[in-house]
């Protein structure tokens, strides 16, 4: 058999855990092979194993069937292996044609010299069909572009084995389709694609073979041909898995958040630019909203002018009836809000407080757990200890736990049970299940349809297409800042869904409830 | 509240690696120099102080009142998220306020030098405020405007005394004397420690400390404070006012570093603002200090004390030819060791993993 | 015209040393370390150069005795340097506190050395580096005085080096990377950028630079060398800021505060300012307050490197 590359019984290990156990990965010449695994199935430290930023304990690498020791970067682009990251790699002050030929630039008497980097970048971009504009600033272009850009490093490099890191994340489904043709014509001109996922719809797009990896350990290779979209996901989760979500039908009760041609601006470069422009739209008690979008197009704009992180430039807020609009955020936190955020690093967790004192953020000046001015820790750590045994978090040393120390599901259940535990009527979910295995997916899932139940009103915020069809009531589908649509998750295909988010088909104005 | 003992454990190792690097350091550069003399002049560095008994203790406590104060400034302001390299300006802002009311304001009587003190705090605060508000509303690094604000509070104090008749001293090229009743009164410690220059400051100083140590740890203020310099965008989130907190912060990282300078020229020990183009080397040493003292109020009671009982055993080391800067690079060599908590951290994790095998860790 | 001669001659003594010096902090923060220890290089180079002048006096012929001197300065602001760049790259320190304690350092050094060597701390000099006027171009009407007279071979050094500084930032394979390594240092590691080395060349050219501004700086102001550089290194990381890390930019924000600064020292020697009757403390207070004001307008936006300041780790992704 043909491999240009062979990664062969791969073990890595790091304190207290086994990264990578005794894992196989053959690459064949001209093929696109998928590696499928859930977060921390092991296939990131992989990649640095083939890229040489970790050295493996046991395993050898093969490329073109000669054994080869690679110790970095360097020697991983000599033996033409380049990837194209989840987060570019890309400098956002220099040119596109910059960032292409860095590290690889030509010089003449000490001096850049770019004439020639230009013509050949060029013709591969005519070749592959990759549109640029070579002396665009990557701070000014779109992201699909500077995806093709990461691209052209890697052609411009001369690789002929490429690996793509979720390279789908941050694309409209037509970006999609684009990349998936780009990738066949680069198999096309004799080059192998490694194909690193875990949505299977992609799999079974564009990909030949699927190598599943799970909790560090190989589970094994499969025809995609032959394999179907339950069989893969089983492999990868290693039981069946139902993410459709067992909820009856909603009653909605009375409206509790109700948003009035809300309109956000940012100043860019001098010119103002509409990030969310005059969306209305309500959200009833026992109702899961969903709002649904690209990434980028506006939600989580629109979500922190709703709870008062951002300010808005015109519209109103009112929760419950009461207009919380030039409200600060404390009060809309005491007033029936509850917040579960977009980045739990960046806004959920204080991440160096323990677990005690993540969980009363919102609360600790309330009477329950403070007197004149004075933390009353017994109380802190007690309300923790409910979180604990309510939510099942686990952590090394209870609600002392520093939240750093934590791992990442354990640290959005600490949020998810602090929000859901307070008080409210109304509960902001921004891609609460983001990075999370499936078991905590499931968990998350259930409690906020449990909470939908008991009466609450949720604006759930995803891109995560099979969550906003599992989860939601209602669907508003928001595209460059506008809501193009309201839906119903019952009567909408995902396929029409994904027109709407790609801004190609609209409804008619007015549709808001 | 375990935890927080684990974690400090690591610190105070990291603080005495370093300083047993510093000390060290000190002990060879002393051997290069002249090493017949070496190790009777390190000797000295370690047991000075005590040279004249409890006058020699006092003294420590006498040098180390100021520094313990801009140490607790920076530590604070590092607790709740800035690097308040301003204690010179805060510092020598406070001691123009102290020096300014203790000579004018003659008539105050008993309460003449709380008067004064109190001075010292508002100049300190209000230096202080200045880089707050910059950073809360036009996003200004507080480093750099710190900086600023430490040479313009220098020269606008040396301006001021050195424009103003009452309070210039031309033959000296200084700040006058402060009237009898603006000094610091010696709350009975010069009977316990006779003959040192000691003071009621250090008490005050401690009691700040003390203060500081209950707002960070025990109320809400401090819970908020902390949240916000953890985590400015968590603390948003949470409702608090993240820029009240910067700038209240600051206010009262500079006030600690005034009431410093006030403790100082107040003392009655013939100090005085000199007209010099020089930065307040009390405020750098007050850096100094809250990084070896981890920032946490009572570390940097121990560390101001650490090291005013190093400089007060380098004076002795003159008997011995050696000049006091020795004192400093010891410091400089602690501090730039402190920086590297790192290093401990990896000693402290491979011990960790020999003892405890392959198990344990939470790393991925 | 001799007012205007002079003010732009003393002027450019200040101007120079903080160019340079403001020329070397752009280099380390444009690789991704902020070195705030640029007075405490200075001081370091100031103290090895002006050590060796105070030695070989009168035993050289000026200019070359001048050359030497400002080679040993930049080694010495190297090797002194390199201290930060091992703790900010190899031990992921807080840039900050690694600069503040070189800057402990550096003062405490150079008087102790000074008084085991000498017995005083002063290092004394004698200034024979005063170029009156250059051979030919000091005789050109207007340029000739304003230029080429009363003036310092630092003074063209000071000019070559901005220009260079300008050329290897925008025009060259190192400066490309260099700039890469401060916005995006795993962009730069992806490339096959050898980050590390390229903060270290950054930080070690901040060295070089700051150890010659200190040396540049204290030989036409003074004839001896107290451990001191009045705060210049201080004042050059508010001419990089002021001059938003670029060349051109850093060059004007010096010739500001460098006219500032002659002001102060020197207005009562021209008739217009000592007329006006401002305190020199307040041409001295100027060249701060007018960056703090420039820092209210520009810190928004700023165009600092974004990676500045945060040690770089392989691993993280």
């Amino acid at each position: 058999m043909d491999y240009v590359i062979e990664m062969l019984h791969i073990t890595k290990k790091f304190p207290g855990i086994i990264a990578n156990d005794d894992i196989t990965i053959q690459l064949k010449k001209g093929e696109i092979h998928a590696l499928l695994g859930e977060n921390g199935a092991g296939k990131s430290t992989l990649m640095s194993v083939l890229f040489g930023l970790y050295q493996p304990e046991e395993g050898t690498i093969k490329v073109k069937g000669r054994e080869v020791k690679i110790k970095g970067p360097l020697d991983a682009n000599a033996l033409g292996i380049g990837m194209v990251h989840q987060h570019f790699k890309l400098v956002h002050n220099f040119t596109v044609l910059q960032n292409i030929v860095l590290g690889m630039e030509t010089v003449e008497k000490g001096f850049l010299k770019m004439d020639d980097a230009r013509k050949k970048v060029m013709e591969l971009s005519r070749k592959y069909n990759l549109f640029i504009d070579p002396d665009a600033l990557i701070s000014d272009i779109t992201v699909g572009m500077q995806q093709r850009v990461e691209i052209l490093k890697m052609l411009y490099r001369d690789n002929e084995i490429m690996i793509f890191d979720e390279p789908t994340a941050v694309l409209t489904p037509q970006e999609i389709d684009e990349l998936m043709q780009i990738m066949r014509n680069l198999t096309a001109e004799g080059k192998s694609i490694l194909f690193i996922t875990h949505k299977l719809n992609e799999i079974k797009a564009v990909a030949d073979r699927c190598s599943v990896l799970r909790r560090g350990k190989y589970i094994g290779t499969v025809e995609v041909q032959d394999t179907t979209k339950d069989e893969m996901s089983e492999m990868m989760v290693g039981r069946k898995v139902n993410l459709t979500v067992d909820k009856s039908e909603a009653k909605p009760g009375d409206v509790v958040l109700e948003v009035e041609n809300l309109s956000v601006d940012a100043r860019q470069e001098g010119h103002t630019k509409k990030l969310v422009s005059s969306v209305s739209f309500q959200v009833r008690r026992g109702e899961i909203v969903c709002i649904a979008g690209i990434d980028g197009n506006g939600q989580t704009e629109l979500v922190q002018a709703v709870t008062g992180l951002r300010g808005m430039s015109s519209g109103t807020v009112r929760i419950n009836g009461e207009d919380v609009t030039k409200k600060n955020i404390r009060y809309r936190n005491t007033h029936g809000m509850s917040h579960i955020p977009e980045d739990r690093h960046k806004h959920g967790l204080v991440l160096d407080y323990n677990l005690a004192y993540n969980g009363v953020l919102q609360q600790y000046f309330g009477t329950e757990f403070q007197s004149h001015g004075f933390l009353k820790n017994d109380r802190i750590y007690e309300y923790a200890g409910k979180l604990i045994s309510n939510f099942d978090i686990r952590s090394g040393e209870g609600a002392a736990t520093i939240t750093r120390s934590m791992s990442g599901g354990n640290q959005q259940k600490v949020i998810v049970a602090r929000e859901i535990l307070r008080p409210h009527d109304l509960l902001l979910a921004v891609q609460p299940t983001r990075g999370l295995d499936v078991g905590a997916i499931e968990y998350i899932h259930s409690e906020l349809v449990k909470q939908r139940d008991n009466g609450s009103a949720i604006l759930l915020v995803s891109l995560e297409l099979d969550e906003v069809m599992n989860l939601s009531d209602r669907i508003l589908v928001i595209f460059e800042g506008h809501i193009v649509a309201e839906l119903n998750p019952k009567e909408v295909t995902v396929q029409e869904l994904g027109l709407y988010m790609a801004g190609s088909k609209k409804e008619g104005k007015g549709n808001e409830v | 509240m375990k935890f927080k003992k684990k974690k400090n454990y690591v610190g105070v190792l990291s603080s005495v690696f370093a300083i047993f690097i510093g000390l060290m350091v000190g002990l060879v550069v002393l051997l290069l120099c002249n090493p017949s003399q070496a190790l009777p002049g390190f000797a000295t560095i370690l047991s000075g102080a005590f040279t004249h008994g409890m006058r020699g203790v006092g003294q420590v406590f006498y040098y180390a009142t100021p520094i313990i104060l801009t140490g607790l400034s920076v530590g604070f302001a590092f607790k709740t998220g800035v690097f308040n390299i301003g204690t010179p300006g805060q510092f020598i802002m406070g001691g123009f306020g102290a020096v300014y009311v203790g000579i004018m304001w003659d008539q105050l009587g008993p309460v003449h030098w709380a008067a004064a003190l109190l001075a010292a705090v508002v100049m300190g605060a209000l230096w202080g405020l200045v880089p707050g508000v910059l950073k809360a509303y036009f996003n200004v690094n507080v480093v750099i405007s710190c900086i600023m604000m430490n040479y313009i509070g220098m020269y606008l104090v040396n301006w001021v005394v050195r424009s103003y008749k009452p309070l210039f001293n031309t033959l000296r090229n200084e700040s006058k004397n402060v009237a009898a009743t603006a000094v610091i009164p010696k709350m009975g410690l010069d009977k316990v420690f006779p003959g040192s220059s000691v003071n009621g400051g250090i008490i005050i100083a401690i009691l700040v400390v003390l203060l500081i140590y209950v707002i960070l740890e025990k109320t809400i203020f401090g819970y908020e404070l902390k949240a916000v310099g953890y985590n400015q965008d968590a603390g948003k989130y949470a409702g608090i006012n993240e820029k009240r907190n910067v700038v209240l912060s600051m206010m009262i990282a500079g006030a600690i570093a005034g009431l410093a300078g006030g403790l100082l020229y107040l003392a009655g020990t013939g100090k005085h603002i000199e007209i010099k183009d020089v930065l307040a080397s009390e405020g750098f040493t007050g850096i100094s200090v809250a990084l070896l003292g981890l920032s946490h109020p009572v570390g940097v009671l121990f560390a101001g004390l650490f090291i005013a009982y190093l400089t007060a055993g380098g004076f002795y080391l003159q008997l011995f030819e050696f000049s006091t800067e020795i004192i400093d690079i010891i410091v400089a060599v602690i501090i730039y060791f402190s920086a590297f908590a790192l290093i401990v951290k990896t000693l402290l994790g491979k011990l960790k993993d020999k003892k405890a095998g392959k198990e344990g860790g939470n790393e991925t | 015209m001799s007012v205007i001669y002079f003010i732009f001659q003393q002027t450019m003594l200040f101007t120079i040393p903080l160019m340079v010096v403001a020329l070397g902090g752009m280099f380390s923060e444009r690789s991704g370390v902020v070195n705030i220890a640029l007075e405490g290089i200075m001081i370091m180079g100031a103290f090895t150069g002006i050590l060796f002048l105070n030695l070989t006096g009168g035993k050289m012929q000026g200019q070359v005795q001048l050359l030497a001197a400002i080679i040993i300065a930049m080694v010495t602001g190297i090797v002194f340097s390199l201290t930060h760049a091992y703790a900010a790259i190899n031990m992921k320190a807080d840039q900050t506190i690694s600069g503040t304690a070189l800057n402990m350092f550096a003062p405490a050094f150079a008087i102790f050395v000074a008084r085991v060597i000498q017995g005083v701390q002063q290092v004394q000099f004698i200034n024979t580096f005063r170029i009156e006027s250059v051979p030919v171009l000091g005789k050109i009407p207007f340029i000739g005085p304003l230029l080429f007279q009363n003036t310092y071979i630092t003074t063209y050094l000071g000019i070559g080096i901005l220009i260079l500084s300008a050329v290897v930032l925008y025009k060259t394979r190192f400066g490309l990377r260099l700039r890469a390594c401060g916005e995006h240092p795993h962009a730069a590691d992806a490339a096959g950028i050898n980050v590390y080395k390229m903060q270290y060349a950054g930080v070690a050219i901040s060295g070089a630079l700051a150890g010659l501004g200190g040396l540049i700086f204290v030989v036409p102001t003074s004839t001896n060398f107290n451990a001191d550089v009045a705060g210049y290194g201080f004042l050059a990381i508010a001419v990089l800021i002021f001059g938003q890390w670029k060349p051109g930019r850093i060059f004007g924000a010096s010739l500001f505060f460098g006219l500032m600064k002659t002001i102060a020292a020197a207005y009562s020697g021209i008739p217009f300012l000592a007329s006006l009757g401002i305190p020199s403390y307040l041409y001295k207070m100027v060249p701060y307050i007018a960056t703090m004001v420039v820092l209210m307008f520009t810190s928004r936006n700023s165009q600092a490197p974004r990676a500045s300041g945060i040690p770089y780790d392989k691993g993280q992704r």
